[in-house]
């Protein structure tokens, strides 16, 4: 008993302390170098935190280079699929714009709204300002779901900064290296978001389920009643972590657990360019005196309610303009409806004549026909003194008879 | 098969191509997640860690395994030093396991894997949900152990033949 207690001793020992050949460290060091690394990461001094940085942007930057050849055989495979099913994405997509082209201009106006009313609330205005940022690291790992993004510090982008696909949300910054960011995707278990859900204005919190949707959680009882297949799912802003009025994804039912997924717009595993926007915010209300004095009257109130009416009346002029341009083109296409319509009319007209025509030429051959045979029988003769004369009304009804009818 | 004459540079290329395989590894997750079947996931460098420092520990450096678990840390976006630790408890498991073979074989390295990955999974879980706070789902896990462990029969087939060659 004691001996193979020794035994086991000795092993564990030897595991643990002994430096095999070549081995320049114990396996008991880099145990506790280990632990203590681990230590220090949750802790938030500064030397750590740039040590952090440096290590990221090298990691990164490596991972980058290493994950060329596999994203050229991963590309090449998502292009050949794309290529399969290019022209009937092309139809799809010319109709959507010209869809998206016409709802473009009320948007204009709900967004030059929506920047009237923030500036009556805030006193502050914000301008924001989307960066093109390439995703340099996106390994799609089933514990968290992050992309690496090539824009840092250096770019102004800070931990929070929302991180879109177009103009559809796809997750935060959370931590900001740099030259080099990371970004939370809604998927991710640790994502949670306050949505609102329209059109029933339900407000909800939606969690990323780890894999490629999320979850609606936290709304109250009775509410989930309303959700259709066609809610919408957006940003509601509560938190001021994301901005609100963001599109994010449509409701979808999961029947078998009774629950609420909310698909993405986005696809996380297509993602190649983001934007990460930049919010700038510029007080209204506090600037310098000396500088009131010197620019009232571009500071005036009424100056200010002045190049609103005048962005607001540009916006209803070209609106105008739309409207005007479509209107020719719908004249166009009356017009050549009805040259279409024309035509076509006469196309049936003179197709009812070579019907008629077909007709008569049947009525003709069957005469003929019938002429043969019954018309001795019909026609006036020496020996038949009650026939009809040939080409008569009456010679042709005999004739159709097969002969006279006594 | 692969044989050297000179224990030149292509030799010593060779014999740290383990090395150099689990940090490009580390560094690209060669997982085949983009297949994007669900559940579907495995950690290669755990079969690599395990059958290197098990059978061929003399040109597998520790410290290159403590090296690439911090990079995996990085790219993967988890707490530094996490993956480093578990890759240093499965060099201390094989090597606990070498020194109590007598008799090598491979059934009972395969099984013996099974039980080490399942720890330190577990272990893994542990710390990140009880001191990271962070929320896994523990079936990702259980799924990723069962496939790693598939997969280690797989390429323990193909680097059989690498030591072969190193051998020769």
């Amino acid at each position: 008993m004691a001996s193979s207690r020794d035994d086991f001793i000795i092993a564990i020992r030897s595991a643990f302390l002994k430096k095999s050949t070549q081995q320049k460290f114990s396996l008991l060091t880099l145990v506790f170098i280990s632990i203590f690394i681990i230590f220090l990461s949750s802790l938030d001094f500064k030397a750590i935190r740039y040590l952090k940085i440096a290590i990221n942007e090298l990691v990164y930057r490596s991972a980058f280079v290493v994950s060329i050849p596999e994203n050229f055989i991963k590309n090449t495979f998502i292009e050949v699929k794309d290529y399969s099913t290019f022209f009937s994405d092309y139809k799809r997509n010319k109709k959507e714009l010209n869809e998206l082209k016409s709802n473009n201009i009320s948007s204009e106006i709900i967004q030059f709204e929506n920047k009237e009313l923030k500036e009556l609330i805030n006193d502050y205005v914000s301008s924001s300002d989307k960066i093109l940022a390439k995703i340099i690291v996106d390994q799609d790992s089933p514990f968290l779901k992050s992309i690496i993004i090539n824009k840092g510090s250096k770019d102004n982008i800070k931990i929070g900064t929302n991180v879109y696909s177009q103009s559809y949300l796809v997750g935060r910054v959370i931590e900001v290296n740099y030259k080099t960011a990371r970004v939370l995707l809604l998927s991710d278990l640790n994502s949670n978001v306050p949505v609102s859900i329209a059109p029933q204005n339900i407000q909800a919190i939606i969690t990323g389920s780890g894999e490629k949707d999320a979850e609606v959680k936290y709304i109250k009882d009775g509410f989930a009643n309303k959700f259709n297949e066609k809610s919408i799912v957006y940003t509601s802003g509560t938190g001021g972590i994301f901005k609100s009025g963001i599109p994010i994804g449509t409701i979808k039912e999961d029947r078998d657990n009774n629950k609420f997924k909310v698909e993405f717009y986005s696809d996380f595993s297509q993602l190649k360019y983001v934007f990460a926007e930049i919010i700038t915010k510029t007080n209204v209300k506090n600037t310098e005196p000396e500088k009131l004095e010197n620019e009232s009257l571009v500071k005036n109130p009424i100056d200010v309610k002045l190049q609103i009416l005048e962005n607001e009346k540009k916006i209803i002029e070209d609106t105008n303009l739309k409207f005007k341009e479509e209107n020719e083109i719908l004249k166009s296409d009356i017009n050549n409806l009805n040259n279409e319509l024309g035509n076509l009319k006469n196309q049936i007209f003179s197709y009812k004549k070579e019907i008629e025509q077909f007709n008569l030429d049947t009525a003709e051959l069957e005469f003929l026909k019938m002429n043969l045979y019954y018309g001795h029988k019909c026609r006036r003769s020496f020996f038949n003194s009650k026939g009809f004369t040939v080409g008569s009304d009456e010679y042709k009804k005999c004739v159709m008879n097969k002969g006279r009818k006594n | 098969m692969v044989s050297f004459k000179t224990k030149g540079p292509f030799f010593k290329l060779y014999s740290w191509l383990p090395i150099i395989i689990l940090i490009v590894s580390v560094l690209n997750e060669f997982d085949f997640n983009y297949l994007n079947l669900k559940y579907f996931s495995f950690n290669f460098p755990f079969i690599l860690i395990f059958f290197f420092t098990l059978k061929e520990f003399k040109h597998f450096d520790y410290f290159f395994v403590f090296l690439a678990g911090l990079i995996n840390d990085t790219v993967v976006g988890l707490p530094l030093g996490i993956s480093s630790l578990s890759y240093i408890l499965i060099c201390i498991a094989t090597s606990y396991f070498r020194n109590i073979t007598i008799r090598p074989n491979p059934i009972k390295d395969w099984f013996y894997f099974l039980f080490v990955i399942s720890l330190i999974n577990s272990i893994n879980y542990s710390i990140l949900t009880l001191f990271f706070s962070f929320n896994l789902i523990l079936m990702n896990y259980l799924v990723n152990t069962f496939f790693t462990f598939l997969f280690y029969i797989i390429f323990v087939s193909i680097f059989k033949y690498y030591l072969k060659g190193l051998n020769d």
